[in-house]
């Protein structure tokens, strides 16, 4: 995962406990085979286990701000 | 060293086990400790072009990883001929150099790994005063007639030792077999986080290349981890091909090393699906699961996973605009993309916001697109 091609980082709350759940990261759009736009989304649960939040922590830690959950 | 075998008209020949051996026997009837090894599992896809950065799957759980030095065609190669397709392998990962970089800065590198996590690796008993010494075998075909380095990096505890190959001829398929000492320093962590990186390092700038490789388990330093340098970058004339990768306990020689542990397709694939899963299959209109509208401005449902992965996965969605389809009673839904949840053992929950419907209404979620990718990844 290269964060520095993302689009947009953000928290996504959980719809049953409403509390923040995962860090949705959007990547910036390219073209399909059929030359349509396509990107890459990731939904990535905030686990300590899973390798992308680690990545997510250590660009929090190296001075970075996920946007705020709606 | 050759087992014992009994020949019905010369009777026993060989040299029998003794409870004193110092040779390594094989772990009978036991699953490879490399996942993946015959490269037949390719669940991301069996050729990318361009690739030149980041973290690359040609096939499952073996990583290809440029950063600043050239770029790469990686597939999952399907073999018809050879002495790898000799020995029972019909497929191999391969990379083809596209774009060179003869000269790579100090601190660039292309590498090729496959990781394991600690609860795979107590058998070879690290750090303890019964370590065990450590086989690696694999075939390997490249254009180059060169020596290579493959290195073993322990991440636990920071720690390196290193293995030389060396191709002998072009395009030729070649068995390689290296021993690794025991290490009574620094046990491998019982859990489901990186511990070990078999290493195949295919190129670098001097950073990584200014040291010497270290026959004895070190404290990892970082220039001697391609003290050998490959230089798959060098030329777009250079590729580099694998299969059979095989990791033993104890010290084998190409005499004794154990035959290469064949899985069924299926049970490698359900062993690469701890890491990563994908459930789409390019194919548009496809159902995925089932869900229901949690309420008019929600709607969602539960992912059955095909095995327990070793962490709660990243949902990796492929997407654009109305690729997916929430397809309730004679009415479409289409969306863009959608959000993780929760997530159990065996499931994942996912919902999609901001869009109307009728609560306790149920639905299909399918793909509307054939380009729609849903993925699973948890890999380390």
């Amino acid at each position: 995962m290269n964060l520095s091609t993302a689009v947009k980082i953000k928290y996504e709350k959980s719809l049953v406990t409403g509390k923040d759940a995962s860090v949705k990261v959007i990547f910036s759009t390219t073209k399909d085979v059929d030359g349509n736009d396509t990107w890459e989304f990731l939904s990535i649960p905030m686990d300590e286990h899973n390798t992308d939040y680690q990545a997510i922590l250590k660009w929090i830690a190296d001075g970075n701000t996920v946007e705020e959950s709606d | 060293m050759a087992f014992a075998t009994i020949d019905l008209t010369k009777g026993v020949t060989g040299v029998l086990p003794s409870a004193n051996a110092t040779y390594s026997t094989p772990r009978e009837n036991a699953v490879p400790i490399i996942y993946n090894g015959d490269m037949s599992v390719a669940q991301r896809g069996t050729s990318f072009t361009g690739v030149s950065s980041g973290s690359n799957w040609p096939v499952d759980r073996f990583e290809f990883y440029p950063t600043n030095l050239g770029a790469y065609t990686i597939i999952q190669e399907s073999l018809t001929s050879g002495e790898a397709y000799n020995n029972g392998f019909r497929t191999a990962l391969r990379i083809d150099t596209t774009t060179a970089d003869a000269s790579p800065a100090a601190t660039d590198y292309a590498i090729l790994r496959g990781k394991l996590e600690g609860k795979d690796l107590g058998l070879f008993k690290k750090g303890t005063s019964s370590a065990e010494k450590f086989t690696l075998a694999f075939w390997v075909k490249s254009n180059k007639t060169t020596t290579g380095q493959v290195n073993l990096f322990d991440i636990d505890n920071n720690r390196l030792v290193s293995g030389t190959y060396t191709i002998s001829s072009a395009n030729t398929w070649e068995k390689k077999i290296i021993n690794f000492p025991a290490d009574t320093t620094g046990g491998f962590d019982n859990d489901n986080a990186l511990s070990l990186v078999v290493e195949f390092f295919l190129d670098s700038g001097s950073n990584f290349s200014s040291g010497t490789a270290p026959t004895a388990w070190e404290a990892q330093t970082n220039a001697d981890r391609n003290a050998n340098n490959f230089a798959i970058g060098s030329s777009t004339d250079n590729d580099f091909a694998m299969t059979g990768v095989q990791l033993e306990v104890g010290e084998f020689s190409s005499t004794t090393i154990p035959p290469f542990q064949f899985e069924t397709f299926g049970d490698n694939l359900e062993r690469c699906q701890r890491y990563f899963t994908k459930i789409t299959r390019g194919v548009a209109n496809t159902s995925i699961c089932n869900g229901r509208w949690y309420n008019n401005s929600n709607v969602g449902g539960m992912f059955h996973l095909p095995t327990s992965m070793r962490s709660t996965p990243t949902l990796s969605i492929t997407t654009g605009t109305n690729y997916y389809n929430a397809s309730g009673t004679n009415a479409n839904n289409f969306f863009d993309d959608f959000t993780f949840n929760d997530a159990a053992d065996l499931s994942l929950g996912w919902y999609k916001g901001s869009i109307s419907g009728t609560q306790g209404d149920g639905i299909i979620f399918m793909t509307n697109n054939s380009n729609a990718s849903v993925s699973f990844d948890s890999e380390i």
